[in-house]
């Protein structure tokens, strides 16, 4: 190949020198797969693909979406209608974390019927059902950002199953939602742990458990007949993980085109709007209705941490080395009893939904009116100024002296609602030595009253007469 | 490594490859793409809000040749929402016609005030006559006058950014 040291080979020596490039792809890409590239091996790939597609389109939607349970649904109605490209990014998102939840449940579910988390797999796999947890505390954290009705309500149901566990639950509560009720300070930590603590902790995971699947390499087929070839990464299974993850693009570019991200009209706390969880916690929810009262805490807490418990405790409760889904009739027969029992529960919860009559009309009103809402073209939220918010606290304010305009609007604003370091005035009377006469005081002469710098000492081009108006004025200010 | 290794043939080998790198290659367009006019489209396209006429009164209720500061609203269209802020201008009367400025220092942004007869700004002490021209201090220019007419009575004036601490009046674009 020495014809062929062009300048991109040498571009590539040089960079190599610098950067030990080739050692890493090397390490990257030939790793060898125990018997040969499969198609049963791109679900890891394809989550760590969709994990990527949220963190871009996640970091992108924060440019315009606004954390504050005043502003977020306009500033969501905004991405999703009128900027370009935003019901795309905000569509890949939505499906995107359906799409999340089905890959992680498909790799795990595989993982353990090939008995792939056998041999000193036990961190690679716990790290993986971790990564799990964290995969449904993202659905539940982003689901309340857009702040509609739906969003609104399924998050109050939320964080009331919260409030029900055993001892801790109220606290839980509390802490969940930054207080007694859900408010904007919820929508604050569930936007700071939906962007900042839940991303920070999955990559971290996901580092963590590719780390600890190279080093302890694939598990290769569960039957031996195959085992005896091997292949590496590169090219045969890179191919079939591109086209999985083009697969799972495609699909979800076209849900974001044909069936775009729903959106409904804004929160209001006041309506009975019937809520629905999304359907990753259909199962939950359809349990909580055979559960009466205290009882809700079996579905809620003890069935969810049975599951889990189990799951983390796995590589330790079986330790025989057989793999094959068919010699281990129990772990399959669970596997099958759990998750057809989660599918069986949402075809129920759907099943009765389309079935009672007074849900049903309630849900189609609802629906019908998120469909209407969501043609609507985008109007802009009124902030401030001749709006009610700013008028209705300047309008009580009685008009200022002219001397006031004169000496003291230019810092301290000209109704007395200040300025960047310049304090605001209004309320002051209530404040301690700020009586109305103590006010014509420090007019007169500020330095007793400890004022600094630079608030003037005195004004002495200021009339008499002027300063007791100001201080009257000053004294009327009330917040 | 394995000692049954089965290579695939370099053929093969490279054609893989093509097609994956074109997959990833298509997946990183659309998404560039997309991202590209998100972030950038409402930005380039966002038009300036100077184009309304705000009444700020009757031209007789001002007293020929007094400086009379004025407060006026400004609609500004900021994505999601369209904020209304308060704003002060400047209004000298001048028989049938009125001298206006915008009550922002050309220097570095501050308040403008007046005394007496001339208008001040006390954070940097510059200076400037009843006419606006600059009379002491560090601002680089006269005080920035406004597009303004009047109709059937009304002063109305066309409110505008100008860019700071430049000797020549330039809207902010």
């Amino acid at each position: 190949m020495a014809d062929n040291s062009s300048i991109f080979s040498k571009a590539y020596d040089w960079l190599d020198e610098r950067t030990g490039i080739k050692e890493i792809t090397h390490e990257l890409l030939d790793e060898p797969i125990r018997g040969g590239a499969r198609w049963a091996y791109v679900l890891g790939s394809a989550l760590l693909f969709i994990f990527s597609i949220q963190v871009v389109t996640g970091i992108f939607l924060t440019m315009y979406y606004v954390p504050s349970a005043d502003h977020a649904h306009a500033s969501v109605a905004y991405i999703q209608k009128v900027v370009p490209g935003g019901w795309l990014l905000r569509g890949l998102h939505h499906y995107g974390s359906s799409a999340m939840v089905i890959m992680v449940v498909a790799h795990l579910a595989q993982t353990f019927l090939f008995g792939a988390y056998k041999g000193k797999r036990e961190i690679l796999w716990i790290a993986g059902v971790g990564m799990m947890l964290i995969v449904f505390a993202f659905g539940f954290t982003g689901y309340l950002l857009a702040w509609d009705q739906a969003a609104y309500f399924g998050t109050k149901v939320g964080t009331s199953i919260a409030g029900e566990a055993p001892v801790i639950g109220p606290i839980q509560q509390r802490i969940m939602q930054g207080g007694t009720d859900l408010t904007t300070i919820t929508l604050s930590r569930f936007f700071m742990t939906h962007v900042f603590l839940l991303p920070l902790g999955l990559a971290g995971l996901a580092a963590l458990h590719l780390f600890l699947f190279r080093k302890a390499t694939p598990a290769g087929p569960y039957h031996e007949k195959d085992n005896h070839k091997t292949e590496r990464f590169y090219p045969g299974q890179v191919f079939k993980d591109s086209v999985a993850m083009a697969i799972v693009f495609g699909i979800l570019v076209l849900l974001s085109w044909k069936l775009p991200a729903e959106l409904g009209p804004m929160a209001d706390p006041s309506s009975d709007y019937l809520a629905r969880p999304p359907w990753y916690f259909m199962p939950l929810f359809q349990l909580l209705k055979y559960f009466p009262g205290q009882l809700a805490i079996i579905p809620a807490f003890v069935l969810p941490g049975l599951l889990f418990g189990a799951l983390f405790l796995l590589p330790f409760l079986d330790k025989r080395a057989e793999r094959n889904p068919f010699k281990r009739p129990i772990a399959t027969g669970l596997l099958v009893l759990v998750i057809g029992g989660a599918i069986g529960l949402m075809a129920l919860a759907k099943y009765e939904d389309n079935h009672n009559p007074d849900f049903k009309a309630k849900l189609e009103a609802q629906e019908k009116e998120n469909e209407e809402f969501f043609k609507k073209p985008f109007e802009p939220q009124i902030i401030g100024g001749t709006g009610a918010a700013a008028t209705g606290a300047l309008a009580k304010v009685a008009e200022p002296p002219a001397a006031y305009l004169e000496n003291c609007a230019s810092c301290h604003g000209d109704h007395g609602e200040g300025a960047a370091v310049f304090p605001a005035l209004i309320g002051l009377s209530a404040k301690p030595q700020r009586t109305q006469d103590d006010l014509y005081k420090i007019l007169v002469d500020a330095a007793p009253y400890g004022l600094k710098a630079p608030m003037p000492a005195s004004f002495p081009d200021i009339k008499d007469e002027d300063k007791k108006k100001i201080a009257e004025w000053l004294a009327s200010l009330k917040k | 490594m394995e000692q049954h290794e089965n290579l695939e043939p370099p053929q093969r080998r490279s054609f893989l490859g093509v097609l994956s790198g074109l997959i990833a290659g298509g997946i990183g367009a659309v998404l560039t793409a997309t991202i590209g006019r998100f972030a950038l489209e409402p930005a380039l396209t966002a038009a300036a809000n100077d184009d309304k006429w705000t009444d700020i009164g009757a031209l007789t209720d001002l007293e020929e040749g007094k400086l009379v500061k004025k407060n006026i609203i400004v609609a500004q269209d900021a994505g999601w929402g369209r904020f209304e802020s308060q704003r002060s201008v400047w209004v000298v009367r001048k028989g049938e016609s009125v001298q206006l400025f915008t009550a922002v220092c050309p220097h570095l942004g501050c308040s403008v005030s007046a005394q007496a007869e001339k208008f001040v700004c006390a954070c940097h002490g510059s200076y400037w006559d009843a006419n606006g021209k600059r009379t002491a201090g560090p601002s680089p220019r006269d005080l920035d006058a406004l597009e303004h007419r009047v109709e059937g009575g009304k002063v109305q004036v066309r409110y505008q950014n100008f860019r700071q601490g430049i000797e020549k009046k330039e809207v902010m674009a």
